[in-house]
């Protein structure tokens, strides 16, 4: 029926659970906070040096799926978190299993005066369009990704629109009020 | 040949939606494409932040026309996970009912703009009807017929009015009794066929990879379906089949959606039967002081297109401080659809798109 | 797969032969299903202009207009405002309607607005029943005109449902002793609310601010509210004392003219506003440590004040505050005056007094207790010693039916006194108390208690008699309530004509059926049904039927020139100054409002006009 398409993963790792990951996380990398809200949440947190290996390191173990990337403005600490929310298909095709439901929560800081992270489409080609959108919406520039070109926006804007700092209320009576009422 | 660039929208006849695709192209064949998302961009995720927990509930809906439920309910999700609060049994049955019943009127809105696409003219009117039948017991039930404001974080606004079961199930009855004449006008017509097979097709391998879910991914023939994987509201209590298909083209995918509605409606029937007695809202904290703990959720269920997530941050105030909506057509129209347009040829354009089931809204949110 | 055929789509021929099943509008327009969100509906009886529709509004489409020609009741609750609303922002969302608390402002069935003008789409939202002009039956209405200035009447759409209202219309029910148990002791009735108790009861204001205007003292009660749902009772206290320097007290026996006022109480139960002020007081164990007050730098101005009801100790308390030297002389053994002696010990415990007095107290005021002005020392010579005089003496005299055989009777005073401070009155077994107002219940469930004391195990009887039937009797709902059911008979509607003694002992009362209680001018003035009399048997009478101020400490020269008002009250300028100089007054013998929130309200403007007119002086 189906052709399979399970990138890299073995039998082993099908039945692996989140406390097992977390464990093996938590020994290879170093600098690594692991937590378990739930059952079917894992929550790592990680240098950003770290991430793109992280990425890689759980694609290996069947999170095939890239779900999201995100991006939290962190005025105060003056820092983008940014979130990738992994998580994996179906391992067999008519079986839903406790392992679908797990779903990985990345989170890595930058710099908010210099925003710049590495690009992670050499594993999740998906990446490529989330990274576009946070780009023009929170000004973080993705290194290796060739395709950063605008994606929603049609103006120029001198502080990206979802930064915190930036004031919608006060862009639109700005922009808008200057336009004369019909 | 010489290489020309067109622009495909945001005004065309093979275009739903505000959206638009500029393709590189010589003669007939596409050598690169390029989707233009934005007409629709509102900001919504930032306009959120602005907005008390209870405001934003009236808004989210508006991110997808056409199936607004998905999105109200994403959100109650988020919210309840977030503030910790308990859903009746009864208003997660309703919720599903709900929820089944947007997907089929957002299925019938599909088959509209495919079928429209593709000439078939009578057929669309007929789905454009019949989902005007369901916004009919939408209005009945919510008070409103396009943005339903009706799934509450707590529960749902409203228990069924008077003999609204009865009514749901003559309407799905009356649906249901056409279903010989949509088969013998378009699913089983050759010319659907012809037009269809082979066209967008994509295997199940690269899906996964481009990162697709829903229709998408099922027409290869993945099983995955948020409802099954990770079952929220009542799911995890019917008994329904995850329709799929193998191919991976456009005639799959339509066909997916045939079958899918076919198994909401069952899934409807069994719900109402066994649907509990009860409350339907656990009423929240006075709108104007209600603060929830700091903390993120990630939430998402299996809206009519595929996996639509919420990722929210609370950082313990009246407002959301991060809300960020995980929609299935983002990756379907950007990604996916640049892909399949290559080397597709200009006449296609609008079948693959629509084929691929994009809603623009909900890309540019 | 199976291909499907060319010829299929021709099985679907039959369909040329059907009706269409278009809809032929505005021939046929489409009748809106029950619960449809259309345009506004507000009911301007009902709506109270609280505001709550704005507030909630996403979009910000509904402002608040003042209306001139409604008239504010504050102590109803009632503002002239009414919400209007933009179409050009409202999105139909139906909040407004399920914040409202009064349930005045609806959501109709019309949808259609057509007009020529783009600036039109304002509307101050009505109803059927105010606007006639607009609001056309079903035989003038027609789908054409359809506009905001022409929509059909009973067209309600979704309606307010309090099983699903925004806000919680039921309150978090007060922990209490229950009737069978409180009536054999002086038992504190109300044992408080705890912690999680109070921050769930404060999270149901909805911060509107009518009980603010409502409130005599305008008391920040929204404010102290939210703190305490904030679950920071520091923030709370401080926010209180900006008005009122006795919550302990306040906390117990405030008439909670802001609860009347409460948009809650519509349709369900006002926020225990009350009882959110005495958890706060109860809570916190010194006021001084956590008020960190700042005492302005002596000025040498020496005050005093006569009586230390709550007027007189708040205008002490706002006075010492501004650096000046306060002496507060009261006839009683402690400060609260009628607080001290009035409320009894169920309600208001001495303890729960003595801490808002220790509080003043050690803020630098001084008082003198048991020392009657007049008595132990006279009016003029403080009027001489002093800069200013605040006078807050409140009414101290049990009036007296005056009927035959009166003198046999107890006053109501008297008898709370000795029970609260003193060594208790040795009651009979049937009891009648006369009056209907808060003191009568009070006496009564005094009377009540001392029996179950006195008499274990006996059977004993305590009844009232007042003029009033139910409907009108003075007392609040809560405390008939509260007295019936501890099991006090009550005799609406009688009035007294002469105590029964024989052989020197009581017997009982006469009483005549009233006619009415007040004549056409609403003023107090009885009639009665003379032949129709009743004989209620008992041993003991209490006359608890109102009281008066004795002014009698003030020599006749100074009397002579004080002015009073029509209906016998001091006459102040909005000072509080009296018609003497130097001589301030407020509370019960300035105001119609006998309470103690409207003293403290009074001592808050004497206090300013002291300071001011010394200030005026020093210069």
């Amino acid at each position: 029926m189906t052709e399979g398409g399970y990138v890299g993963v073995t039998a082993s790792s099908m039945i692996m659970t989140n406390k097992k990951l977390k464990e093996e996380l938590e020994s290879t990398f170093k600098d690594i906070q692991v937590i378990v809200p739930e059952d079917t949440r894992l929550n790592i947190t990680a240098r950003e040096e770290d991430a793109l290996t992280i990425l890689k390191f759980l694609k290996d173990r069947g999170f095939n799926f890239l779900t999201l990337i995100s991006c939290v403005d962190w005025i105060k600490e003056n820092e983008f978190e940014l979130v990738y929310i992994i998580t994996s298909y179906l391992q067999k095709n008519d079986e839903y299993t406790q392992r679908e439901k797990l779903q990985i929560i990345l989170k890595t800081r930058i710099s908010r005066t210099i925003p710049e992270s590495k690009t992670v489409t050499p594993i999740f080609s998906n990446a490529e369009v989330y990274e576009r959108e946070l780009h023009e919406l929170f000004g973080i520039k993705f290194e290796g990704n060739q395709r950063l070109i605008p994606l929603f926006l049609e103006r120029e804007y001198k502080i990206p629109p979802f930064r915190k700092d930036f004031d919608t209320r006060e862009y639109v009576k700005e922009v808008f009020d200057k336009i004369p009422f019909v | 040949m010489r290489e020309l660039e067109l622009y495909f929208g945001p005004q065309h006849l093979g275009m739903v939606g505000n959206f638009s695709i500029t393709l590189k192209v010589e003669g007939d064949r596409i050598l690169e494409a390029q989707a233009n998302p934005g007409y629709l961009h509102r900001g919504f995720e930032k306009l959120m932040e602005y907005r008390t927990w209870i405001q934003n509930f009236p808004m989210v809906c508006r991110i997808n026309v056409i199936e607004p439920d998905s999105m109200e309910m994403v959100y109650a999700m988020a919210v309840e996970k977030l503030a910790g609060i308990e859903v009746p049994e009864r208003a997660n049955y309703i919720r599903t009912i709900v929820l089944e019943l947007s997907r089929v009127s957002s299925h019938l809105f599909g088959l509209w703009a495919y079928a429209n696409m593709l000439g078939f003219d009578t057929v669309a009117q007929w789905a454009m009807y019949h989902r005007d039948l369901i916004l009919d017991l939408f209005e009945e039930l919510t008070g409103g017929r396009v943005y339903h404001i009706y799934i509450w974080p707590g529960g749902v606004r409203r228990d069924f009015p008077e003999g609204f079961k009865d009514k749901i199930v003559n309407t799905l009855h009356s649906i249901g009794s056409c279903i010989p004449d949509y088969d013998n006008t378009f699913f089983n017509n050759r010319l659907f066929y012809e037009r269809a097979k082979g066209i967008g097709k994509i295997t199940q391998k690269e899906a996964k990879e481009l990162g697709a879910t829903g229709q998408v991914l099922r027409a290869t023939g993945e099983k995955f379906d948020i409802r099954k994987v990770e079952p929220y509201a009542v799911y995890d209590k019917v008994d329904f089949e995850i329709p799929t298909r193998e191919d991976g083209d456009a005639y799959s995918r339509i066909w997916v959606i045939r079958d899918e509605m076919i198994e909401s409606v069952h899934m409807i029937f069994k719900l109402l039967d066994a649907m509990p007695e009860g409350s339907v809202y656990n009423k929240v904290p006075n709108p104007f002081k209600w603060k929830i703990p700091k903390g993120e959720a990630y939430v998402r269920v299996e809206s009519s297109r595929g996996e639509l997530g919420l990722y929210m941050v609370s950082n313990g105030e009246d407002k959301p401080y991060r809300v960020h909506f995980r929609t299935p057509s983002y990756t379907h129209g950007l990604v996916i659809l640049e892909k399949l347009l290559k080397n597709a040829s200009i006449a296609d354009v609008g079948n693959i798109m629509i084929s691929l089931y994009v809603i623009a809204p909900e890309i540019d949110r | 797969m199976d291909k499907g055929s060319i010829f299929s789509p021709f099985k679907s021929i039959k369909y040329l032969f059907k009706k269409p099943k278009t809809l032929r509008y505005p021939f046929e327009p489409k009748e809106p299903a029950k619960r449809y969100r259309g345009l506004h509906l507000n009911d301007w009886d009902k709506c109270t202009g609280c505001g709550n529709c704005a507030d909630i509004c996403p979009n910000e489409a509904i402002t608040m207009k003042e209306i001139p020609e409604i008239k504010p009741k504050p102590e109803e609750g009632m503002k002239n405002e009414r919400p209007r609303v933009d179409y050009g922002r409202c999105c139909f969302c139906g909040l407004c309607v399920d914040i409202c608390p009064p349930g005045s402002l609806r959501l109709s069935r019309d949808y259609l607005h057509i007009h020529f003008k783009t600036d039109t789409f304002n509307l101050l939202a009505k109803d059927e029943k105010l606007d006639k002009e607009h609001f056309l039956p079903a035989k003038e209405y027609s789908i054409l005109k359809a506009s905001l200035s022409h929509r059909k009447e009973d067209n309600e759409g979704l309606v307010s449902d309090l099983k699903y209202s925004l806000f919680e219309p039921e309150r978090v029910p007060m922990p209490q002793v229950k009737p069978e148990r409180r009536r054999l002791s002086f038992i504190e009735q109300v044992i408080g609310y705890n912690r999680e108790q109070a921050e769930r009861e404060a999270s149901r204001c909805l911060e509107c601010k009518l009980c603010e205007e409502a409130c005599p003292a305008h008391l920040k009660i929204s404010d102290y509210i939210k703190a305490i749902s904030e679950n920071k009772p520091d923030e709370s206290l401080k926010k209180i004392f900006e008005d009122n320097p006795i919550p302990s007290i306040c906390g117990r026996v405030c008439m909670k003219y802001c609860e009347d006022a409460c948009s809650l109480s519509i349709r369900g139960e006002a926020v225990a506003v009350r009882w959110l002020k005495r958890f706060v007081a109860d809570s916190i164990k010194d006021y001084k440590t956590t008020l960190e007050l700042k005492i302005a730098k002596p000025t040498g101005k020496k005050i005093a004040v006569i009586g230390a009801g709550p007027g007189g100790l708040s205008v002490s308390y706002f006075l010492a505050l501004k650096g000046h030297k306060v002496t507060v002389f009261d006839s009683l053994s402690g400060g609260g005056g009628m607080m001290r002696i009035g409320p009894p010990l169920y309600r208001l415990p001495i303890e729960a007094i003595d801490k808002d007095i220790n509080h003043i107290a050690s803020l630098g005021v001084e008082f003198k207790f048991n020392t009657t002005v007049g008595k132990d020392i006279l009016f003029e010579d403080i009027l001489k010693e002093y800069e200013g005089v605040y006078l807050g003496i409140g009414t101290t005299i049990s009036r007296s039916t005056k009927v035959k055989n009166a003198d046999r009777c107890i006053l109501a005073l008297p008898f709370l006194e000795e029970n609260k401070i003193g060594k208790g009155v040795k009651v009979g077994k049937e009891i009648i108390v006369i009056g209907g107002g808060n003191v009568a219940m009070d006496v009564a469930r005094e009377a009540l208690r001392l029996q179950q004391i006195q008499y274990p195990g006996e059977k004993t009887v305590t009844k009232m008699v007042s003029l009033e039937d139910w409907e009108i009797m003075p007392a609040t709902k809560e405390e008939i309530e509260d007295t019936k059911a501890e099991g006090i008979q009550f005799n609406p509607n009688w009035g007294p004509k002469e105590i029964k003694v024989e052989d020197g002992k009581i017997k009982g009362l006469l009483c005549v059926k009233v006619k009415s209680v007040f004549d056409e001018q609403g003023r107090f003035r009885p009639t009665f049904y003379e032949e129709k009399e009743m004989l209620l048997e008992g041993d003991m009478v209490i006359e608890a039927i109102g009281q008066g101020s004795d002014f009698s400490f003030i020599p006749k020269p100074f009397f002579e020139k004080l002015e009073f008002t029509e209906r016998r009250k001091v006459k102040v300028d909005e000072n509080g100054q009296t018609s003497i100089p130097k001589l301030f007054a407020g509370g019960d013998i300035v105001n119609l409002n006998l309470d103690a929130v409207t003293a403290i309200a009074d001592a808050k403007v004497a206090a300013e006009g002291i300071d001011k007119i010394l200030l005026s002086n020093l210069r």
